[in-house]
């Protein structure tokens, strides 16, 4: 029996006892969990199933914008443009519906705008190794120029919702469809952040390019797909969008620019000790989700919860940070 | 009738040899790094390479790795011809390199580093991790050898030995390596460490592959390897079994030094009745030196011979104040210092030219004015701060003259010019701040001979206005430049500063430990 | 980089304005009289104060994001204070000292807590947004503009100049003797391009970085500055358009004069400002202007990457090595 111990081998065995590192991985999970039981307490409307069901419908749109992003952080690279991109496809959407196109037409076009942009930062960034974020600050402004252009600098309402709308409305009980649709894409993705060498590669990378390099492994295509699939999903987030407001929003970027960075940075805390990841992501998320739709019941300003958002971001990257740092030592 | 014995050996000798170098030639611009090498490698051998820093052992194997390609010879592996374009080529031809320091991922364990890039049955992105096969797979790759790793601890968590078997592992991953190339494995591991090492080594040399070995430390490479190359100035000038060794009491520090290189130091001219302007006392950093003690005269060049490992990069950067000390008292012009910053220790009259000068000592984008006067802004600028165009270029013109710059163009970027050059500027910009300490650390790293007579020379005259030490892994160096030199053994002193201690005692002193009689 | 290549540069930077001056020229009479040029050199001032202080982020290696937001509040501060009466000279010193003050924040976290700059300004550039709908709610002040005599500052003029452009004239003036004339700016240069020897050359590598985000931040409040003066009203929003312009000002004239300098942003900004000026005066919408700049901000980074423009100039070196 004493055995067991010593064949975990000592790592293992440091891992599994050590109770700090416990409550980092599922202290997140804590947090989120206090955050909804005490608005829940305060504000009884909280917790009332519409609202509830409400916040998942934001929560999946937010979680497939931001996706692409969270692998892209873990991989040390970054995207500035993914929700310029979401605000092109919503455009494109609103403009060819409101035109007359079908909703199937306009989100296949959203779409491939989504794509061409994806495609233009895999170029710029992974093949031709350009600076990422100057970049990608270049092909977002590019992106909301189209969008402004595109409704000539106001929003676009749109009249019914097609297909989409009836999508996005569609609940399974309290739950969206869309919610669970959105929960089983992280599902795979985090299969595939776990046990495909795709995964492992991007963990890799961060960290030591040089090695992974040399180990033969084709560098350039892991980020020319992560630019591809961030690109994609934000324009998809897009179209959900067009349906969700009933209009196009040329200037929708600008909330989900803080929020992106900050559910990844924020949510890299869960599970892997400051290392952004997909669970992460959507604990992130729903943390923000919580904090916002909470502090607007209790009747605080924009302004006020603009400061939390700013404040949340600069404390997960303190707290990235300053967690990496004591675990490399 | 039984033929003959000796004829017969020398024929198994020769289908023995699986690696054929011949006449093999590497220039760098001026500098021959290579001029004519032959070198010959047996199945299941350990094949040390010897030679001082610059000799051409590092540019032989980066020809042998694939990392740089040869201007003239020719590679015979196995009796077939081969041309070794880029490092894939050479591990598709069976031939594996770990180098000095090893690439790996810190965050993944030991056996995810092992099979990096090939993680799954088939390469790709979209494979199926199998982490339980993968752990099983680099046991067995373990198994093999008799040493003991635990590969499922983050390598950033490994002990340094555990890193260069993990390394040694990745390069071993594939069947088909015939040929280990180990660059310096030991510069960092205890002695118990190297033993574990040691053993890995002889269970592959059992399992057919043969082992070229680097390294600086004399006192480890009879204890095994079977063969020795020694390299001097760029060419191969002995090889022999360790048996040929001690049956001709062959001396590899004498083999390794260069004889002729006498004449390229200035005369020794410090007579050591200089008033001492630095005085170091029992002067201590965690890990990586500990109770150095000397005094630096003006009049004289001080040597410190130590290999890399020996700490003297970090005593050279404590002095400095760009690290912190320990223990120990640092005292200039008899006054107790503690240098927070290089700021300070510069304000305060020393002066370090750094060993990576690329790295540590130069801007390179910027020209040779903006560099030899950046550490001294006192003189460079004047009222607010302004700087005083004028007298800067004509005082960097003086320097510049005063240090041989070649070509003497003020405006060119540091960038442009070589290696000995580069060097000048960072001296330059020393004597621009007319310090009372100059500390030099490998000041000829990269430098071809006839720029090494130059800075010595300067090296030489500054002397007679400040205190200068020499702070060098080449053993020859120190003991011709300095009037007294000191050796360091893995952070310790070896004795204490002497004059006239011979090049044997101070290279036994520096890679052996070996106090001097 | 020697005599020569200057020269070179130069004449590329003039040759691509008269093309940009030609062709505006050609689609309308109004391009190059007196009146057009004192708006384009207006629309000048504002830019080129924003990415004067980035340009000394960027010369030491770092972004900073922070300023769109910082000159929001900075903007929103100024109104406050005139708003509530106070002298104009202090109003002004508020606002850009509180762009400063920030900009020092950010200068802290990145140079001695060493957060990663994009995320932690990004972040700063948040919270300072927050920050400036605290004095109005968002509702844009102007409440004793007229009385204050912040008008002035945008009407007046000086030796000739409209004040805009004057003050864009003296801070530039002001940044060339200090990033290129004085050994302050040889230590913010050795600090971008190689910390470790900047540190071997005794410089305070830290208190240079915290210092050029702090400049950023001012730089940015002294934009908005104009801004709010020729608007006269600031609000919560004013901040937004200085971001990419300025980044696109900054990399233009790095990529034209071979790296970041007082020069380069000045040039890369007046080749923006004649792009964007010649799409007013050609009444083209303004959400066009930053499809243009962003356009121009890609290629010329792609277009001056050492990599692409050694491939780009392959044709032309083969050609010239084959003569004999």
């Amino acid at each position: 029996m004493t055995d067991f111990g010593q064949a975990l081998g000592p790592a293992q065995a440091r891992r599994r006892t050590d109770p700090r590192h416990v409550l980092t991985r599922y202290g997140f999970f804590v947090l989120l969990a206090v955050v909804f039981v005490t608005f829940a307490l305060l504000r009884p409307a909280f917790a009332s199933e519409a609202n509830l069901n409400e916040m998942m419908r934001s929560a999946a749109i937010a979680g497939l914008m931001f996706l692409g992003l969270t692998w892209i952080i873990a991989a040390g690279e970054i995207d500035v443009s993914f929700m310029s991109v979401a605000a092109l496809a919503n455009m494109i959407v609103a403009v060819l519906v409101r035109d007359g196109a079908g909703w199937g037409t306009a989100s296949l076009a959203g779409l491939g705008a989504g794509l061409l942009f994806g495609a233009l930062n895999a170029l710029l960034v992974g093949v031709m190794r350009l600076p990422a974020l100057v970049i990608t600050i270049a092909t977002g402004a590019l992106a909301a120029s189209i969008a402004a252009a595109l409704g000539l600098g106001t929003s676009i309402s749109l009249s019914q919702t097609g297909f989409v709308g009836r999508i996005l409305a569609a609940n399974l009980g309290v739950v969206p469809l869309v919610a669970l649709v959105v929960l089983a894409i992280y599902a795979l993705a985090w299969w595939a952040q776990e046990r495909l060498t795709f995964g492992h590669y991007i963990y890799a990378l961060e960290q030591n390019r040089a090695a992974v390099v040399e180990a033969g492994v084709p560098v350039n295509r892991i980020l020319v797909l992560l630019y591809l699939l961030s690109g994609s999903l934000s324009a998809l987030a897009g179209i959900l969008l067009a349906a969700a407001l009933s209009s196009g929003q040329p200037y929708l970027g600008n909330s989900y620019f803080l929020d992106g960075l900050t559910a990844v940075l924020l949510g890299g805390m869960a599970l892997k000790l400051g290392k952004p990841n997909v669970i992460g992501t959507l604990a992130g998320i729903f943390l923000l989700i919580g904090l916002l739709n909470g502090a607007a019941l209790l009747g605080w300003t924009d302004s006020q919860r603009q400061i939390v958002r700013g404040s949340l971001l600069l404390v997960g990257v303190s707290l990235v940070v300053l967690s990496r740092r004591r675990n490399r030592t | 009738m039984s033929p003959d014995p000796a004829q017969a050996q020398r024929r198994t000798k020769q289908v023995g040899h699986i690696l054929n170098m011949e006449r093999i030639e590497k220039r760098f611009g001026v500098v021959k790094a290579l001029d004519g090498v032959d070198f010959t490698l047996e199945a299941g051998e350990i094949h040390a390479l010897l030679g001082v820093n610059g000799a051409g052992k590092s540019t032989l194997i980066k020809i042998l790795s694939g990392v740089y390609s040869k201007d003239a010879g020719t590679i015979r592996l196995g009796g077939a011809e081969l041309e070794l374009g880029s490092p894939r080529a050479a591990i598709e031809a069976g031939i594996a390199c770990v180098q000095q320091h090893p690439e790996l991922v810190g965050d993944l364990t030991g056996a995810e580093n092992i099979f990096l890039g090939d993680e799954a049955l088939r390469a790709g992105l979209f494979q199926r991790m199998d982490r339980r096969a993968l752990r099983a797979r680099a046991q067995a790759l373990l198994s093999r050898f008799p040493v003991e790793v635990d590969l499922n601890a983050k390598v950033a968590d490994m002990p340094a030995v555990d890193r260069e078997i993990v390394a040694i592992l990745h390069a071993l991953r594939r069947d088909d390596i015939r040929i280990l190339i180990l660059d310096e494995p030991t510069s960092t591991l205890t002695e118990r460490e190297k033993a574990s090492l040691f053993r890995l080594m002889r269970s592959l040399k059992a399992a057919g592959i043969a082992i070229i070995y680097i390294t600086h430390r004399l006192e480890e490479v009879f204890e095994i390897a079977d063969r020795f190359t020694v390299f001097r100035a760029g060419r191969n000038v002995a090889s022999f079994t360790a048996s040929e060794a001690r049956a001709q009491g062959i001396s590899i520090p004498t083999l390794m030094l260069d004889r002729e290189s006498g004449d390229i130091f200035p005369a020794r001219d410090g007579d050591g009745t200089g008033t001492p302007v630095l005085e170091v006392t029992d002067l201590s950093r965690e890990g990586q030196f500990r109770n150095v003690s000397f005094a630096a005269r003006r009049g004289e060049i001080l040597g410190l011979f130590g290999l890399v490992g020996s700490g003297i990069d970090e005593l050279s950067k404590t002095l400095f104040g760009a690290l912190a000390a320990d223990g120990g008292t640092i005292r200039l012009h008899g006054r107790e210092q503690r240098f927070r910053s290089p700021a300070e220790a510069l304000r305060k009259g020393m002066f370090l030219v750094p060993g990576d000068r690329r790295a540590e000592g130069l801007t390179l984008d910027e020209d040779v004015v903006f560099n030899t006067t950046l550490a001294n802004p006192g003189r460079s600028a004047g009222l607010a701060g302004l700087l005083r165009f004028g007298s800067n270029r004509r005082a960097t013109a003086e320097l510049a003259t005063r240090v041989a710059l070649q070509p003497p163009r003020l405006d060119r970027p540091a960038r442009a010019f070589s290696g000995g050059n580069q060097q000048k500027i960072v001296i330059a910009k020393g004597l621009y701040c007319k310090a009372d300490v100059y500390i030099f650390v490998e000041p000829t790293v990269g430098v071809d001979i006839g720029a090494r007579a130059t800075l010595y020379q300067i090296m030489r005259d500054l002397s007679r206005e400040a205190a200068v030490i020499v702070m060098s892994s080449d053993c020859d160096e120190v003991h011709g430049l300095a009037d007294r030199t000191l050796a360091l053994y893995k952070g310790r002193p070896i004795g204490e500063p002497r004059r006239g201690t011979s090049r044997d005692d101070l290279l036994s002193a520096g890679i052996m430990g070996a106090v001097p009689a | 980089m020697t005599r020569s290549t200057i020269l070179w540069r130069g004449l590329a930077f003039v040759a691509l304005l008269a093309i940009i001056a030609l062709v505006f020229q050609s689609q309308s009479a109004a391009y190059l009289s007196s009146g057009n040029l004192r708006a384009l050199a207006r629309h000048m001032s504002v830019q080129g104060l924003a990415a004067l202080g980035l340009t000394f982020v960027i010369v030491v290696r770092q972004y900073d994001l922070s300023f769109p937001g910082v000159a929001s509040l900075g903007a929103m501060t100024l109104g406050w204070l005139i708003a509530s009466g106070a002298p104009l000279s202090l109003a002004i010193a508020g606002g850009i000292g509180v762009g400063a003050a920030i900009g020092l924040v950010n200068g802290i976290a990145v140079a001695r807590f060493r957060l990663p700059d994009i995320v932690t300004t990004i972040a700063t550039g948040g919270v300072a947004i927050g920050l400036s709908y605290f004095y109005s709610n968002g509702t844009s002040i102007s409440e004793n503009f007229f009385m204050s005599g912040i008008l002035d500052i945008n009407d007046r003029r000086v030796l000739g100049l409209d004040q805009p452009f004057a003050i864009l004239a003296g801070v530039a003036l002001v940044a060339f003797v200090l990033l290129h004339a004085t050994r302050f700016g040889h230590a913010f240069y050795a600090t971008g391009e190689n910390r470790v020897s900047a540190r071997f050359s005794g410089v305070p590598v830290e208190r240079y970085v915290l210092v050029a985000f702090a400049l950023s931040g001012a730089g940015a409040c002294l934009a908005i500055t104009l801004l709010v003066a020729s608007s006269g009203a600031a609000n919560v929003t004013a901040g937004n358009q200085l971001l990419m312009p300025a980044f696109a000002a900054v990399y233009l004239g790095a990529a034209l004069f071979g790296r970041p300098s007082v020069g380069a942003t000045l040039a890369g900004t007046l080749l923006m400002s004649a792009m964007l000026n010649g799409f007013t005066l050609l009444a083209i919408p303004y959400y066009y202007s930053d499809a243009i700049v962003s356009t121009v901000l890609i290629l010329a980074i792609a277009g001056f990457d050492p990599r692409i423009t050694a491939v780009l100039g392959q044709p032309f070196r083969r050609t010239s090595e084959a003569r004999p």
